[in-house]
Parts: C-alpha cells; structure tokens; sequence
C-alpha cells in the first residue's frame, strides 16, 4: 500500500489550512504531530475524501483516490476526531450499521462485529445504547467501526483524546496491535502518544510539514541541547521568560526545571537526553511555557 | 450476475432498515407517530361526526345506526332524477311546509320537520342550485318553484352557467373557446342523473384534504430528518468515507424517504377509509359527483369512486412531491429546518394569496391542489396546453409526477457531493 501526496493543498478563503503538502507513505504507523490548528484534521479529511483539495492530488498505489471513488473507500478506516454516531443505536447496530455501509456481507459482518466487540473490549457492552457508553468506550466504539473492513489504510485523529491515562495507553496499545500490515496514520497533540508506536513522526505547522523521519532522527535534528536545574521558586518566571522550558516540578525546596538551551542556562544544570517531547516543545512552544498540557 | 444484483438489493434493503430506524428511534420520530395516530383519531371522528341524522323528535344522532337509518330514509328516493321524481320531491316538500311542526316557532317543532325532508335533501339541494344564479345558493328556492317550471331542472344546471359566463363578472375571463369549452361539458353530462344515498363518500371527500394535509405536514419532519441527521450528529465523516457512503447508502436514504412517505400515507388513508366506510357506507359509488352540493357545478363527468381514488392518489403524489422537494432541501441546506417549512409554506401561502383572482390560474397548479383533489375538481380554471382548452386537472396530475421523478436524481447528486468542512 502506497500512498502519495502530491502538492496537497487547502484553502478556506484566502486561509490556507494546508500549505502544498508533498509526501509518500507505505505500511506501518506516521504520527502527524501538531498543535490546534496545524491542519491535521484538513490534511485526513482530504485522505479520506471527505473534502476535495485545492490544490494537489492524493495517490493510492499511483491512482487518484477521487478517480478509484468508492475502491478507495473500501480500502479505507477512520476515526475522526469528533466522533458522531447514532445515539438510540446499540453497539452492536451501530456496527451492524457501518458494517453495510461499507459493503460488507451481512454474514460476514456479524462474525466481524463479534470479533471486533472481543477485541476492543466492548463484548458486555454490545446491547448497550451508543449514548450510555463513557468517552472510553465510546472511542473504542469508534475503532472498531474503523476496523470493520479490515482497512489497508488506517486513519485516526486524535484517537486518544480525552481518555485518562490508564485508558490511553490500552488505546496505544491496540493501536500498536492493529497496525500489523497496514499504513496507519494517527493524529494527536499528545507527544507521548505517538512517541512509541509511530514508526515516522511528521511534525506539521501552519498546513506545512516542517520536520519528519524517526523519532530519534527527530530528536538528532534539535541544534540545542535538554538541561535539569534546580531553581528556587521565585527565579522560574526569570528562566521561563528566557528559555523554552519543557517541564517543571516542584517541591518544597525550589523547582526542577527542564530547559532546552544551546549554551548551560545556570552552573549547576546537567545534561539530559533530549526526549521528542522536548523537541516537540523546542519547535512549536512559546517561551513563557504555556505548553504544560504535554504531559 | 443475478446472485450480484440479489446481493446489492439486500445491502440497500438493510440500510434502508438502519435509516428507517434511525428516524422513529429518536424522540422527534416517536413523537410524529404518536401525532399522528391521534390525528387520524381526531379526523375520523369528526368525518363521522359530519353525517348526521334527524330522528322523529327532532334529535340529531350520529354513528352507525344513524347513518344506516339516513341511508334507508335517502335510499327511498334512489333511481333516476326525472321530472316526475322532481315533481314529487316538490310535493312532498309543499306538504310538509304545510305541517303545523315546520310552521311552529320552536326550532324543536322545526327540525321534527327537517327530519321528514331529510330522505330528499340531496335532492332538494340540487333543484335550489338549478333555480339560483350560478354564483349564487338559496336554501329556500326549492319552495317557490312550480311543478310546471321543475321539469326544466337539467337545462337550468346549463342555463345559469352560461348566464354567468356572459355576465359581467365573467365574461372576460373565458375566451370563447373557453365558454365553448365549459358549456359543451355541461351538456355532455349525461341525465337524468342516478341519485342514491353516499354520504360516506361525500364525508369523505370533504375531510379527506384535512387528513391528507396533517400528514404531511407531521412527515415532513422525520423525513427532513433523514438526510439532516448525519451532519448534525456529526455522524457524516464516517458515512461519507464508507465504501458506499456516496453511492448506495445514498440511494438507501431517498429510498428510506420514499418507503416512510408511501407506507405513512396508505396506513393513514386506508385506515381513514376503512373507519369511514365502515361507518357511513359505500353506497352510492357510481353516483356522478354532480348529485351532491360539492361538485354540483364539476365539469369533470366522475363518480365519487372516481374521485376517491382521484383523492387518494392525488394526495399520495402530492405527498410523494412535497417531501422529496423538503428532503431536497434538508439535503442540499444540510439542516432540517428550513425543510421541515416546505410543505408548510406549499399548504399555507396559496391559501393567503387565495383572493388575488389574477393568481387563481397559477394557484389552481399548485401541489396543494394534489391534497384536496375533491375541491380542485370543482375549480373553474382552464389552461391550454398544446392548445386544447382542459382544466387544473389533468396538468397536475402529469406535471408532478414529472417533477417528482425529476428531482430524484438531482437530490442523489446534491447529497452525494457532500462535503465536510
Ligand atoms: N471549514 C473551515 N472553514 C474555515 N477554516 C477552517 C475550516 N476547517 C478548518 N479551518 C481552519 O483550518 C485550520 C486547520 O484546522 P484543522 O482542524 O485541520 O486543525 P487541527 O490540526 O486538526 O487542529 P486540532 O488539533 O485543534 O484538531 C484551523 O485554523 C481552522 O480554523
Ligand atoms: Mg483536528
């Protein structure tokens, strides 16, 4: 399975959400990281003919994904980000549901849904109402109707979203499971998320990829180095005007902090291994650290 | 090949079961049968409420044993209209004018009275309509005319309607060829008329429009619903990136529209006969319309069959068009709320401009014409298409199955094209 873009772009208006994208992609698991409103959300809808381009084409196995139409389709899985269903639905109609409108077998797709139910975990749930399950579920819901049609091509936007730390790394998990043999594409602003899992990191802003490649070829890039000092309370706002920071503890004694800085930004810093989190905030934070919520 | 195409029926089949689901699992769905179970309730009591018979003291009674005792009292006068008849109807008439109970002064005594008419009313009905203007109706004509003059009932039915054409009023709105046109039908009707009881299809013909309304307007927001419902459950990224989410899921959609429209009306409308006939009786199926007060001036030569089945798959058409024009723009708008005022807007807006005698051409084609097919039959427009002179009738009837079937391929290819931003 290969997947190209070729000088994709999308304009609302004179904005232009994505910025003349040109890429290729075969089986395994990309982790498209960027900040609100970097045009990852664009960029999958346009993967998943949900919105025509601007500008450009897509290509599966060097055909136009809008020629193939519903070929395309049925090689297709996703999950978006903000995932509608049919609330009176259960589970298992839900599935039953999207199992048809992907053209499924009516015999096949109940041995489908039944396996997919075991494997995400919903089994009990299955004659419970869409609308009474918790975020959790609902998600894995949402994968299990990407999964249906056993997708050669799988796309997820924000997948973790929302989910508690336990939940979201079960996610991680089954992500990871469900990736053998197939091109994944998952979306998130959650550095962790995709730090493991992802064989190819695309950093996206403003529409643009700006940096792609491994985690660690990722990491390598940064020009600057990850230090850990001790401060006390009242200097953090000091170094935080200064440098980017890209997390902080605090104790009784004062506050450790993570500074990226090319130069020892105090006398007692040490050296620590640049994580793609801090690279991630090295690129796309602010000084000031308003970027706490990467975990 | 065949195993293929039984195969692909199937998968719509299903999802036109998912999207019928989809509908009536919801509250609004819910709500809509509940609405309109009751109106049905409320439209086929009051249609049966209509038809009411006078006993010997005086009392009105409706149901079935009053319709079953009006039917015998009016049966009595069943057959041919002839002159002997009319002359008979005004002797019987004259005697009980005579009777101490119709001159008393206590509507009590009076309608004693009234219900020794009531066997001859239809009839009494008609001569009045032969011997008042044509735009005109006195009640109590039937009095003063003569024995001598009640022979010249049918060619009076002609006579007031071309005194009317060549009256002021008129005689500018018809061209000849148009006079020529009405008098011609009018002569062509075929008399003496066969008169029997049928009040069960004149009730029905007079509130059938009623029925047929209110069902549509309650659809109109379930079926709205069906193509709104994806996008405002934000459930449409995942439809329209399914294999068949611009294709057969598409059609699945118009095909849900078209089965909750047609099994909706034909359980209302079968039910609603079935209640009414039951009720009031069939009788009188092959009368023309022309024996009762509503089609008296028609000049469409129907019997009230006719116009029962010309009533309910009128209405089934102008149902069929109405809602498919609001899933249209449910479709096309992606909301349900300017779809859910189609057919509102349709009923409501020809009936404010009803006065405006320069639209009367334009509003006698209208589709709410399709919902009350009993009173568009006594509508006096005319229009010359290809240069033959007809009326409203036989337009709306090839205009809008044509429109209708017009618009299917347009709303596949409107939704189809759908895209999500
Ligand atoms: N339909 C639209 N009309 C106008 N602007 C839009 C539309 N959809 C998206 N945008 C703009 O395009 C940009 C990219 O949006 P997009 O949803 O792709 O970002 P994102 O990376 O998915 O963000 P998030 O992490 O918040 O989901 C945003 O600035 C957004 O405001
Ligand atoms: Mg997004």
């Amino acid at each position: 399975m290969k997947i190209e873009l070729d000088h994709l772009t999308k304009n609302f208006g004179e904005f232009t959400a994505v910025d003349h994208i040109s890429l290729a992609m075969n089986n395994g698991v990309y982790g498209l990281l960027g900040v609100n409103g970097a045009g990852k959300t664009t960029l999958m809808r346009m993967l998943c003919t949900l919105l025509r381009p601007t500008e450009g084409t897509i290509y599966c196995n060097g055909r136009d994904i809008w020629e193939m139409d519903s070929e395309y389709r049925s090689l297709l899985g996703y999950l978006p980000q903000e995932f509608g269903f049919y609330p009176e639905f259960s589970v298992q109609d839900y599935l039953l549901y999207i199992a048809a409108l992907k053209g499924i077998r009516p015999v096949v797709a109940k041995k489908r849904v039944k396996e997919l139910l075991v494997k995400v975990g919903l089994a009990k749930a299955a004659a419970h109402k869409m609308k009474k399950l918790s975020g959790g579920m609902k998600r894995r819901a949402g994968i299990a109707q990407a999964m249906l049609n056993d997708p050669q091509i799988l796309i997820l936007d924000e997948p973790t979203a929302g989910l508690d730390p336990n939940e979201r790394i079960r996610f991680r998990n089954l992500i990871s499971e469900l990736a053998e043999e197939r091109l994944v594409l998952l979306s998130t602003h959650i550095v962790s998320d995709v730090e493991y899992i992802a064989n190819e990191i695309w950093m996206m802003q403003e529409g643009r990829i700006v940096h792609q490649g491994t985690a660690k070829k990722i990491i390598d890039s940064m020009p600057e180095a990850v230090w850990e000092c001790m401060v006390e309370k009242r200097m953090v706002s000091v170094f935080a005007k200064k440098y980017k920071i890209s997390n902080m503890k605090t104790d009784q004694d004062g506050a450790i902090l993570r500074i990226i800085s090319q130069g020892k930004p105090c006398e007692q810093a040490k050296r620590a291994e640049a994580t793609l989190e801090d690279v991630f905030l090295y690129y796309f934070g602010e000084k000031a650290g308003d970027e706490n919520d990467t975990i | 090949m065949c195993f293929y195409i039984i195969l692909e029926k199937k998968q719509v089949m299903k999802m036109i079961r998912y999207e019928v689901k989809k509908v009536f699992s919801k509250t609004g769905g819910k709500i809509a049968l509940l609405m309109l179970t009751g109106m049905l309730i409320l439209v086929c009591f009051l249609t049966v409420k209509s038809v009411e018979y006078v006993d010997e003291q005086g009392v009105s009674r409706s149901g079935i044993a009053a319709a079953r005792r009006l039917r015998e009292d009016k049966n009595k006068w069943a057959g041919e209209i002839t002159e002997d008849v009319l002359i008979e109807v005004l002797q019987k008439n004259r005697e009980i004018n005579a009777s101490k109970e119709y001159q008393s002064t206590d509507y009590r005594e009076n309608d004693k009275a009234y219900a020794r008419k009531q066997g001859f009313s239809d009839i009494r009905d008609m001569i009045n309509h032969a011997f008042t203007a044509f735009r005109e109706y006195d009640y109590y004509r039937v009095d003063s005319v003569t024995d001598e003059e009640v022979g010249s009932f049918y060619e009076r039915r002609i006579a007031g309607l071309n005194d009317w054409l060549y009256s002021e009023e008129a005689k500018d709105i018809y061209s000849e060829e148009e006079k020529e046109f009405l008098l011609t039908k009018y002569q062509e009707l075929k008399t003496p008329f066969y008169y029997e009881y049928a009040d069960g299809w004149k009730a029905f013909s007079e509130y059938a429009p009623t029925l047929i309304m209110l069902t549509v307007l309650i659809l109109g927001f379930p079926v709205s619903g069906i193509f709104a419902n994806e996008i405002q459950l934000k459930a449409d990224a995942i439809f329209f990136s399914a294999k068949l989410g611009r294709n057969k899921a598409v059609l699945s959609k118009i095909g849900a529209g078209i089965l909750m429209i047609t099994g909706i009306y034909w359980v209302m409308v079968l039910l609603y006969s079935a209640v009414v006939f039951a009720i009031l009786g069939t009788g009188g199926a092959g009368c023309a319309i022309q024996t009762g007060l509503g089609g008296w001036k028609s000049f469409y030569h129907i019997t009230y069959l006719q116009e029962y089945l010309l009533i309910i798959f009128g209405g089934y058409l102008g149902s069929l068009f109405m809602l498919t024009l609001a899933m249209f723009l449910s479709a096309s708008t992606r909301s349900a709320i300017l779809a859910v005022t189609v057919p509102f807007v349709l009923l409501f807006i020809p009936s404010f401009l009803n006065d405006i005698s320069a639209l009367s051409k334009v509003l006698g084609l209208l589709p709410d014409q399709l919902l009350q097919m009993g009173q568009a039959a006594a509508f006096f427009n005319l229009y010359h298409p290809g240069g033959k002179v007809t009326g409203a009738l036989p337009i709306i009837m090839t205009l809008y199955p044509i429109l209708f079937a017009a618009m299917l391929p347009v709303l596949y290819h409107v939704y189809r094209k759908t895209q999500i931003q």
